[in-house]
Formats: structure tokens, C-alpha cells, sequence
């Protein structure tokens, strides 16, 4: 039998809707005390770091290692930002990166959101075969295309340049998938009527199914951007030139295992790079965990 | 009997069909299908770039077979694969659960728990290694208990593949948490009020409610995070270099290496044809537990 104190627990606010319906039911004997220590412990854990990143990167290099540890800062030198950003071409790899991850985002939205509508809404021969095969590609894992694509990149003249960085990584599979996924759920009647209007089909596209998948377009769109934003492996074999390094590669050449750190510069450009991810997620949070959930792909 | 406006739509339906998915399909072939197939076939060559790859037929296998390096690669991958794919499962299980209770702050905390799977691989890499300086903030941290004034995190022989299993946890374990929440979330509360009128304890609840009713999630986890970790780079590359001594270099920074250190990529792409076959054997496993799944619930 259960025993009363859970019955306790089984009010009608329980009814109101269907989330954490186990805790609901099944409550912790609400221990707020002990509950509450957890969370501030594991917001310390998780927290911690990057609230470290964030003060080194104001400290002078002396302090940072200093004993006992200074969690606040005792010197302040929003200076580090702009030492760092000469220390080595990081506005270069910043506006690198930034032109990959836009020319990016925009592509695979676009040839995704093509490529989905036309598989959801459109019939023809082969139609299903070459669905399956796009969503096959998805099972290759990128290490395993790594070395056969660079060769395909060096065969085409684009190691060292944008495009080598840019057009492997315009389109992504699993954005087609959502694409289509997305275009299942749009009703035929409305296309067909603006065809016996007379619209052409590139404008049906464009004025009625585009517009009408703007909430997966968000998803796809922040995730394409954080996984190109994100990017390292594929930059770092991909260009050698410094004026073409991204932000990611960028980094880890200036912190060479042979050379001393310059630890403040380090976490003040970390910083940077981790601003535009930041902003994103605060505006966007929704579209943001959403893709997260939906997509599984991180990294 | 169709009208022409029919047969006019069932026509464009054809043309524009083909020509609205052309451009995806002309790019999965040139940058997916081509490379893969190519590699199959560069690891049946000696490659280096600079002259046409020469096929040898199967001596890149046999070669792997008795290379020390290939070897204790997969060793090392293994461990990191254990160390970084259990206990992110059971953490993040364990947190989501919390975070299902309602207390207030709960958005709070949950969105500032969700901040470690903003930052990318290299800036995770970078910080932690400023934390697991010897002289830095662990060390501080640690030092009553290891009463050691600077321990070596990242250059002994056994704490370094443990720090390195610690980082990719923490990193992970936000990232998991939030799927772990959207599969809780979406189990249908009648089962929950079924098991409480038979009087089940919350841990029975757990067991025999919760667990089979989370089965997809539970898979997709699992294999997310199994082909993940298989798959780590950033971390090796940044953090230790595979070092010390080769104790951290994983399959993925010995395809690296050999690809474009050595220059070997036929040696470099058989390693990438095991990693396939690998990978590919765990997402099949996958599927058909999908499949499963599916027959028996509906």
C-alpha cells in the first residue's frame, strides 16, 4: 500500500499538466534543504570553469597562477583583449570564422530547405531511393571522411583556400531530413491553390513554404552555426596558411605545447570565441535547446 | 479522367521534384559517396599526396594488425570509450530526474547547468588545462588530500587519461541531462497514476515504468555518446597531444597523425575503414533495437 504522506502528494495541481508527472506522483520527500545544496553544488561544478575563463582573462599573467587561488581578480586589465588580438591575427581568424559559419548557415538552409520540400511535396522517379541515400550518408561519422576528403578537397585545388573550408560543410543531411520532416506537415491544399493562381513554383517556394518553415529553419540554422562556429578538425587539416585560420585552429597554434602560455590572452580570446554562441543561445534559447534535443549532434 | 490542370501539376510535380532536390543530391555524391568509396579504395594503396596512389591490396590491414601504435590506440580508445560513456549515462539520468521535481529556481539552474555544452571542444580543452595546470586550481584544490604540492594531471601516467575521461564527462554531462529531460517529459502521466494505485514504491516506479518506457531515449544516448567519444579529437589534440607516452593518443589522433604528420594515407584511411565498420555496427545494433522497440509497443 502506499502509504499516506505520498497520497498527500497526489493534489490536483498534479492535473494541470503532463511534465515531471514522476515527480509528480512520486515525489522526493521534498527535502528542500538538501535538494537545494545538490544544485548550488553542481552549478559550482559546472560553472566554476567558466567563471574562471571569464576572471583570467581580466588578471595579469603573474597572478594566475598565484597561491592560494585568486578567484576575484586583484588586478583588472580589460587591456588583455586588445594585447591579445595583436599577440597574433585574431581579428583575422574572427572574421574567418565568422564568414565561414554565415556563408554556411545560409546554404545549408537553403539547399536543405529545397532539397526537404522537394522530397516531402514532390513526385517523382527514384524519389524514395535517393531519400534513403541521403539519410545513409548521415551514418558515415566525419572521422571516417576525413582523410578520403581531404584527398577529394586536394584534388580539387581547395586546400588552402574558402572554399576548402566552406563548401564540404554547406550542406548537411540531417538538414534535410528535418527540411522534409518539417514540409510533411505543410497541407497540399495551399500550394495547389496558389498554383490555379498562377504562381510559379520557385515563387510558391520562396512566398509560401519558406516563410511557413521558419521555426525549423531557426533550428537548423543555430545548429548549423554552432557546429561550424565549433569547428576544429576540418580547419585544422584543411588550411596551413595562418591568414586563413579560424578561431579554433587559431588557438591552439598560439598555445604551442612548447611555448609558455600566455594564459590571460588565452582565456580573453576563449571568451571572445564563445560571445556568439552565447548570444545565440540567450536569444534564441527555445530554437536552441529544441535543436539540441532533435539533432543529438554536438562537436 | 484527369483535367489538364492535373496533368499540368503532375508534370511540374516530376520536373520540379528533380529539380528542388538536384543540388543536395549532386553534393552528397561529391562529398559523401565519392570520399567514401575512395577511401575503401586508398586503403588498399600507398598514398602520400605528392604521386598517384600505388595499390598494394591488403597490406595496410596486415601492417595495422602488427602495428604497437594502431594497437595500443584501440586500448587507449576503449578506456576512454568506458570512462566517458557510463558514467555520463548514469549522471545525467541522475540530474535530469532532479531537475523533474518542480522547486523554484528550477529554469535557474537548469539553463546555468546547460552552459558547458556552449563552449566548443577547443575552449573546453584550453580552460581545463589552465584548471589542471600542476600549479593551477585543482591542485589547490586537491592538495589535502593529495598533500602534494603540484600534481601532474596531464603528464602522468595514469591520472592524465583519467583527467582527460573527467573533462569529456563534465563537458557531456549537460549535453545528456537535457535529452534525458525531453524523454522524461514526454512519458504519458496515466502510467505514472496506474503505479501509484498498485501502491509501487518511487524506485519501482523507476525500474518498471520509467526505464522501458524511456527505451528510445535510453538507446539514442547510448549510441550518441558511445560514437561521440569514439570520435574525440579536440580534447587529445589540445590538451596532451596523445601524450604522455602515447597513454592518451586515440584511433582518431592516429588517423590525424598518420594522415597528415606522416603523410601516410593509406595507412591513415585503413584505420578509418575499422572506425567505419565500427561505427557502422553499433548504429545498425541501433536500428534494429529502434525496430524492435516499435513492433512491440504498437
Amino acid at each position: 500500500m502506499a502509504s499516506p504522506d505520498r497520497y498527500s502528494e497526489y493534489a490536483p495541481a498534479a492535473y494541470t499538466g503532463t511534465r515531471g508527472s514522476f515527480s509528480v506522483h512520486f515525489r522526493q520527500k521534498a527535502n528542500g534543504a538538501a535538494l537545494y545544496a545538490a544544485m548550488c553544488l553542481g552549478l559550482l561544478f559546472f560553472c566554476v570553469p567558466l567563471y574562471y575563463m571569464f576572471t583570467t582573462s581580466f588578471k595579469a599573467e603573474s597572478e594566475v597562477f598565484a597561491m592560494p587561488v585568486h578567484w576575484i581578480p586583484h588586478s583588472f586589465l580589460p587591456q588583455n583583449y586588445v594585447d591579445a588580438f595583436l599577440a597574433a591575427p585574431f581579428p583575422r581568424y574572427f572574421w574567418n570564422s565568422l564568414l565561414v559559419a554565415v556563408i554556411v548557415v545560409g546554404s545549408t538552409v537553403l539547399f536543405s530547405a529545397l532539397a526537404g520540400y522537394g522530397f516531402a511535396k514532390f513526385d517523382f522517379p527514384g524519389r524514395r531511393l535517393a531519400f534513403l541515400f541521403i539519410l545513409s550518408t548521415m551514418m558515415i561519422p566525419f572521422q571516417v571522411l576525413l582523410i578520403p576528403l581531404f584527398v577529394v578537397v586536394h584534388q580539387l585545388g581547395w586546400t588552402n583556400s574558402y572554399a576548402g573550408l566552406i563548401i564540404p560543410g554547406a550542406l548537411s543531411a540531417f538538414g534535410v531530413f528535418l527540411m522534409r520532416q518539417a514540409c510533411l506537415t505543410l497541407p497540399d491544399e495551399l500550394m495547389d491553390a496558389a498554383r490555379i493562381d498562377g504562381a510559379r513554383e520557385v515563387g510558391i517556394f520562396i512566398r509560401i513554404v519558406l516563410p511557413l518553415l521558419k521555426p525549423a529553419i531557426a533550428t537548423l540554422a543555430i545548429l548549423t552555426f554552432l557546429g561550424s562556429w565549433n569547428n576544429f578538425l576540418w580547419p585544422l587539416i584543411v588550411v596551413t596558411k595562418d591568414e586563413l585560420f579560424t578561431l579554433p585552429v587559431g588557438m591552439t597554434v598560439f598555445q604551442q605545447p612548447m611555448q609558455a602560455p600566455y594564459w590571460t590572452y588565452i582565456m580573453a580570446v576563449s571568451t571572445v570565441a564563445t560571445l556568439p554562441v552565447v548570444i545565440v543561445f540567450l536569444l534564441l534559447q527555445r530554437y536552441f535547446i529544441e535543436g539540441v534535443v532533435v539533432s543529438g549532434l554536438k562537436g | 479522367m484527369r483535367t489538364w490542370i492535373q496533368r499540368e501539376f503532375l508534370y511540374r510535380r516530376r520536373v520540379y521534384g528533380v529539380l528542388f532536390v538536384a543540388p543536395a543530391m549532386l553534393f552528397f555524391l561529391v562529398f559523401s559517396l565519392y570520399p567514401t568509396l575512395n577511401g575503401f579504395y586508398l586503403s588498399l594503396t600507398e598514398y602520400t599526396l605528392l604521386k598517384p596512389p600505388v595499390f598494394v591490396g591488403f597490406e595496410n590491414y596486415t601492417k595495422l594488425a602488427g602495428n604497437d601504435q594502431f594497437q595500443n590506440g584501440v586500448k587507449v580508445t576503449l578506456w576512454f570509450l568506458l570512462g566517458t560513456t557510463v558514467p555520463k549515462w548514469i549522471l545525467s539520468l541522475a540530474l535530469a530526474m532532479l531537475f523533474l521535481a518542480p522547486f523554484r529556481g528550477r529554469e535557474f539552474f537548469k539553463t546555468l547547468y546547460f552552459t558547458p555544452t556552449l563552449l566548443s571542444a577547443v575552449v573546453v580543452s584550453l580552460v581545463w588545462k589552465l584548471l589542471l595546470d600542476p600549479n593551477g586550481v585543482i591542485s589547490a584544490l586537491a592538495k589535502p588530500i593529495t598533500r602534494d604540492p603540484d600534481t601532474l594531471w596531464l603528464s602522468d601516467r595514469i591520472l592524465t587519461p583519467i583527467s582527460l575521461i573527467f573533462v569529456d564527462d563534465w563537458a557531456g554531462i549537460p549535453f545528456f541531462m537535457i535529452i534525458w529531460i525531453a524523454g522524461l517529459v514526454g512519458i504519458p502521466r496515466v502510467f505514472y497514476e496506474a503505479a501509484l494505485i498498485d501502491g509501487t514504491t518511487r524506485w519501482q516506479a523507476f525500474l518498471h515504468v520509467t526505464l522501458p518506457l524511456l527505451r528510445p531515449t535510453i538507446l539514442f544516448v547510448v549510441v550518441i555518446s558511445t560514437i561521440n567519444s569514439f570520435q574525440s579529437f579536440a580534447l587529445q589534440y589540445v590538451m596532451t597531444r596523445g601524450g604522455p607516452s602515447d597513454l592518451t593518443t586515440t584511433i582518431a589522433l592516429l588517423v590525424y597523425n598518420y594522415g597528415f604528420n606522416y603523410f601516410r594515407m593509406g595507412q591513415a584511411a585503413a584505420m578509418s575503414v575499422f572506425m567505419f565498420f565500427v561505427i557502422i555496427l553499433i548504429t545498425l545494433i541501433y536500428i534494429r533495437s529502434v525496430r524492435a522497440e516499435e513492433t512491440s509497443y504498437t
